[in-house]
């Protein structure tokens, strides 16, 4: 029994990661049920999906390149170029249909370049990609150095279009559990880059390519493969990808910026592509198992929300935990495969590394699973040793609601009432904006004002109407903010309706229009001087 | 025969490895003083030199002292990409044991929080300790490297990630604000009208240059760099000497680290040392020694690499460019730089100097 166990796990060896990775986000979500009832919803499950197609769309391109043996950092910068360049054109008053193509264009352009350049000029991809990714975030900052809104119709439909699922939603109300456009996009894309992996020539040229040392590279050129073809089309793929990723990623947040999927995106999309099984000297690996690297990575940022007393530091912590994880197992199994440091591959040196293999995967997953449970007991002592000093424990101090203000505000005529608390600098600012163009601003110690014209008051109280804030969608959220997080308090009064719902940023679950809607109140809102 | 005679010359110099960067940075300084008027301006004011090319000295310092350590790294056939993160680890527990009261775990006297010569523990610890536990940093990346048999760019990817998590673990994800008059001359005091980091850039650039110019260290790891095997079979602890290159780099992170954040005042573990491994590393590469392959290294074209560098950013700032567009014109000096070593581009040098013989293909 054992010994078939053995020779069963012997032959599938390839699929170890991949099935470690499934495992761990079983037993992690399994975890994760059974602490927090949240978990239990499909609701979350899909979240895990709908906040995270633009990473699986850099994780499939990045995928072929970590196989071919190179990679590609330029994945963020790319999102962030193709995100301002659109939101350029659009505010030009482009057609979004000729916007998108062009961008997908321009990014199969940029990664062609990438990989002339790394594949004609033997330049080291990590360079040329790296180089990749500044040039495009410069760039972005030389056509806008603010953030640009989209307004265009066709986007705000792509990214509020929910396409409610079957048996799990009530299609008479529109409620219930729900996948976006964007997702089924990632998808239908995940799909075709299986497709291209495996059952095209193209996909099987790069399988060979990739791995031990080069030494793939100049078997394939031997064997009359078209070797340096298929380095450069392997950056274009990514660069198309980087592109579909980019264009994603601007519908989602509804906005073009140089800063956008900054703080080491590119770091998590290598990190995914890892933890879901592709070594990352090359020539093993499935796009697959990126799916759920990507999935892993996004369970473990739920997971620090849903516990609410973590910080959201600890995601880094543990991606990279786990990236040592997948690579250690990663090693072994190539030290396995070549017999490699032993020289000679006897049977028995084979029996002792398959045996080191299993307990290193097996203690690994342990390891994981009992840091899930112990960092939060860690994390709650440190707290409370903070809590119970009596010196300052912050050096801002996050500001409460004030709710009672904006109910005054309201009832003196007021249409909305924003309040924004926290930030880097903690600011407490409530705002109100009357029907008649007048807005006013309060963070506590001063007081500013600004006129703007009623019809932008009107076509505001239309947009937040449209993305259906008194509807059930618009639901108050209130996790623990982050540390340089923002908070919102909204009272929205219209049509004789009055609601206010209550959110965070830097949260994945809040409804993503109200962070549109928040959007359009940065741009009408005066700013305040800052202070002293 | 004495035409001969020069041409020889000529090819010496232009293979010695401190040429292209001392070209690349006449050609920026070049580029200066047509363009920018009042580029090279200096005035003493208040007993210290001002000026742009003050300027470049003295924001260059973090990045040459992270250079000689990757220098070492590189020359070993590795790569470190985990030292931004270890600067931010460093400058973290540097803030932390300046002023535990800001972030609340230690019961003390909080009216002291901004006093100018406050230091909860000895400064010597303060300076001391950072620097040990970023060379813990980089054993951890040495032992996955040697030991672990880990390829370098992954094995320092896990401490990349993970490090400005663990920096912010140690300061509970507060910034805190250095007030201490003593830390902040590493970053902003002078010294004989030149600035003080300047001095232990130098400082960090002798030791390192002591070390493997005057023992045979310098050549054990060039050997290692070329061929590791074949250095393990002629006596060389191979795995030593990579351990050693990387503690190296980690503990000159940690400098740079200490420097970085006693300038920018703050203990900010998402901002300090950011994309500075992308500096160090590009730094080595402009100063000629081989990523990925290793071999021969020179500390001091690292160094001009480094200046290199830091003269693209503050001409660029001179003509008016956004601070945050910058990397874009950082990007094309990059691809121009490595256009210049490729192999295309060093044949036809040497064909024009005279070399008849292309080069060998060093991959």
């Amino acid at each position: 029994m054992m010994q078939n166990l053995n020779a069963n796990l012997y032959k599938n060896r390839r699929f170890l990661p991949v099935a470690a990775t499934i495992v761990l986000f079983v037993i992690a979500y399994a975890l994760g049920a059974f602490f927090y009832t949240g978990m239990r919803e499909v609701h979350t499950f899909l979240t895990l999906f709908i906040t995270s197609p633009f990473l699986l769309l850099s994780a499939i391109g990045e995928t072929f390149v970590i196989i071919s043996g190179g990679i590609d950092l330029s994945v963020s910068g790319m999102i962030a170029l193709t995100s301002t360049a659109s939101a350029a054109l659009l505010r030009a008053g482009w057609n979004p249909w000729v916007v998108m193509p062009l961008m997908v264009a321009m990014g199969a352009v940029i990664g062609t370049i990438l990989g002339v350049l790394i594949t004609y000029m033997k330049v080291q991809p990590f360079i040329a990609t790296l180089a990749g990714m500044w040039f495009t975030r410069g760039i972005c900052y030389i056509i806008s150095d603010a953030e640009i809104r989209i307004y265009d119709p066709v986007y705000k439909l792509l990214s509020g279009t929910k396409l409610l699922i079957p048996g799990l939603s009530d299609p008479v109300t529109k409620k219930g559990d729900y996948v976006t456009i964007l997702v089924v996009f990632s998808l239908i894309i995940f799909a075709i880059a299986i497709y291209i992996a495996h059952y095209t020539k193209f996909g099987r040229t790069v399988y060979s390519i990739g791995g031990n040392n080069g030494a793939n590279e100049q078997s394939a050129r031997l064997m009359g493969l078209p070797v340096d073809r298929t380095k450069v089309l392997v950056y274009t793929f990514s660069g198309v990808c980087s592109a579909l990723a980019g264009i994603v990623y601007s519908i989602y947040v509804g906005s073009g910026h140089g800063s956008h999927a900054s703080n080491g995106y590119e770091m998590i999309v290598i990190a995914s592509v890892v933890i879901g099984g592709t070594v990352l000297t090359g020539g093993v690996g499935y796009v697959f198992g990126s799916l759920f690297g990507v999935l892993v990575t996004g369970l473990i940022q739920t997971l620090i929300q849903f516990n609410g007393t973590l910080s959201s530091w600890w995601a880094s912590i543990a991606i990279g935990a786990l990236t040592l994880v997948f690579i250690g197992i990663q090693s072994l199994l190539v030290n396995l495969n070549t017999g490699k440091s032993g020289g000679l591959k006897s049977p028995a040196t084979v029996e002792a590394r398959r045996r080191q293999l299993l307990s290193f995967g097996i203690g690994a997953v342990v390891v994981v699973v009992l840091a899930l449970l112990v960092v939060p007991f860690i994390q709650n002592a440190i707290n409370k040793s903070a809590e119970t000093s009596t010196s300052i424990s912050t050096r801002c101090q996050r500001q409460p609601f004030r709710p009672d203000q904006a109910a005054s505000l309201i009832k003196d005529g007021a249409v909305i009432a924003y309040e924004r608390n926290g930030g880097q600098k903690c600011v407490d600012e409530l705002y109100a904006i009357y029907p008649d163009g007048r807005i006013t601003g309060d963070n506590g110690t001063q007081k500013i004002e600004k006129q703007v014209t009623t019809a932008e008051v009107d076509k505001l109280l239309l947009d937040i109407d449209n993305y259906g804030w008194f509807t059930d969608n618009m639901y108050t959220t209130s996790h623990n903010p982050c540390e340089a997080c923002y908070t919102y308090f909204t009272t929205v009064s219209y049509k004789g309706q009055q609601k206010t719902v209550e959110a965070v940023d830097g949260g994945t679950d809040a409804p993503p229009e109200y962070f549109y809607i928040t959007g359009d109140f940065t741009v009408l809102i005066p700013g305040f001087a800052p202070a002293p | 025969m004495k035409q001969s005679k020069s041409f020889f010359d000529l090819r010496k110099i232009t293979e010695s490895k401190i040429f292209y960067p001392t070209v690349a940075l006449f050609l920026i300084l070049l580029f200066d003083l047509i363009i920018i008027p009042g580029f090279f301006h200096l005035e003493i004011k208040e007993g210290h030199l001002y000026g742009n090319l003050i300027d470049i000295l003295r924001n260059s310092a973090p990045t040459i002292v992270l250079a000689m350590g990757m220098t070492l790294v590189i020359a070993t056939g590795g790569v470190d990409l985990s030292v931004g993160a270890v600067m931010a680890i460093a400058a973290s527990t540097a803030c932390i044991m300046l002023n535990p009261n800001l972030i609340g775990l230690k019961l003390a006297d909080v009216t002291k929080e901004a006093d100018p010569t406050y230091s909860a523990s000895p400064l010597l610890l303060v300076f001391l300790v950072p620097l040990i536990i970023a060379g813990i940093c980089g054993l951890w990346n040495g032992i996955l490297v040697a030991y672990g048999r880990i390829e370098p760019m992954v094995a320092t990817l896990i401490l990349m990630i993970a490090g400005r998590g663990i920096a912010q673990l140690v300061t509970n994800a507060i910034k805190i604000i250095i007030y201490n008059n003593t830390f902040l001359e590493i970053g902003n005091g002078w010294v004989f009208l030149l600035p003080f980091a300047l001095y232990i850039a130098a400082f960090v650039f002798a030791i390192a240059w002591f070390i493997t110019r005057r023992t045979s260290l310098g050549l054990f790891i060039e050997s290692v760099g070329i061929n590791s095997r074949s250095s393990f079979f002629s006596g060389i602890d191979e795995k030593k000497i990579k351990l050693f290159a990387y503690v190296f780099c980690g503990i000159c992170a940690g400098i740079a680290g200490l420097i970085a954040v006693s300038s920018i005042r703050t203990s900010d573990a998402n901002e300090v040392g950011l994309y500075f491994e992308l500096d160090a590393i590009l730094a080595v590469i402009i100063g000629g020694t081989l990523l990925g392959a290793g071999g021969r290294f020179s500390l001091f074209a690292s160094a001009i690499g480094a200046l290199v560098i830091q003269a693209t950013t503050t001409s660029t700032l001179a003509l008016g460019v956004p601070a945050s567009a910058i990397i874009a014109v950082k990007a094309v000096v990059v691809i121009v730089v490595i256009i210049l070593y490729s192999r295309q581009v060093q044949d036809f040098v040497r064909k024009i100097v005279g070399q008849t013989k292309p080069m060998e293909s060093k991959s």
